[in-house]
């Protein structure tokens, strides 16, 4: 199969509406379990460890297949890549963040982060801002 | 609490074509979902099909496989929403994917559009809060 045939085929099994389940021989720490286990039961965090193991793993899943796409995607359009500073405006952008609309000062961070920590996130880069921010207010 | 991006027909027309010249700065957005998703954040990115009408977005053309692969669910227009869409359109006099929009809107937690038009999204959402990313 080639890498676009393995997306497609994860990207089919992910969309897929067939509702039949399957016992698994997958071995996971019991440790782990106990603490899904709690968490369900205490925290309402799912209606099932079940649940909760099969969201966690489609979750991580689409983001791997998105991730895989953009970077096949990137290497075919190297102009497509966002940078550090892309990312960072459109990390605010997403939730309405407050620097969301001072794009200058999130490029400028990028910049700033980006020559001390070449492997920044874009998290980075806003809590860089942030602290930027207040630290002139 | 979940937050759905959605996508304009501005928006799905910059993601697809790789010539558009917004089109990093949606996939910049994009990118950050993935990265979201990746840290269990519940997130996602879905466009309403009238959208995907007004958009010409067939996904059985290959012209479109780039923007197939990226995970991007269909709200379809169903009774609900088709009711829901009437009614925004009845009141504010935006087009059928605008209102499909507004239906949409109504119908998520937290919302992100991603548009060409923020103040007909405002319109839409008809006093819902949303975050507008203009593209």
């Amino acid at each position: 199969m080639t890498n676009y045939q393995v997306i497609d085929r994860i990207n089919e099994l992910l969309d897929s509406t067939d509702d039949q389940t399957v016992n698994t021989s997958m071995r996971i720490p019991s440790a782990l379990r106990d603490a899904a286990a709690l968490a369900v039961n205490e925290l309402d965090l799912a209606p099932s460890t079940t649940v909760l193991t099969a969201n966690a793993l489609r979750a991580g899943l689409e983001a791997a297949v998105m991730q895989a796409v953009l970077d096949r995607h990137f290497q075919e359009y190297p102009d497509a890549r966002p940078t550090l500073a892309d990312l960072a405006i459109a990390a605010a952008e997403l939730d309405g963040h407050p620097l969301a609309g001072q794009p200058d000062l999130l490029r400028q961070s990028a910049a700033e982060v980006e020559q001390r920590h070449p492997a920044a996130s874009p998290e980075d880069v806003l809590l860089w801002a942030e602290a930027r921010t207040s630290a002139a207010a | 609490m979940s937050r759905v991006v959605l996508l304009d027909n501005e928006a799905v027309h910059a993601l697809a074509d790789p010539s558009h010249r917004k089109h990093r700065r949606v996939v910049g957005h994009v990118q950050i979902v993935a990265r979201r998703k990746a840290r269990a954040v519940p997130v996602s990115i879905a466009v309403p099909s009238a959208v995907r009408v007004e958009a010409g977005w067939d996904r059985t053309a290959p012209a479109w496989a780039f923007i197939n692969r990226l995970r991007i669910a269909d709200i379809p227009l169903d009774a609900s929403h088709a009711d829901a869409a009437a009614a925004v359109l009845t009141r504010t006099g935006v087009s059928v994917a605008d209102a499909h929009l507004g239906a949409a809107i109504r119908a998520a937690d937290q919302v992100t559009v991603l548009t060409s038009d923020p103040r007909d999204m405002r319109l839409v959402a008809e006093g819902k809060p949303i975050d507008v990313v203009a593209v």
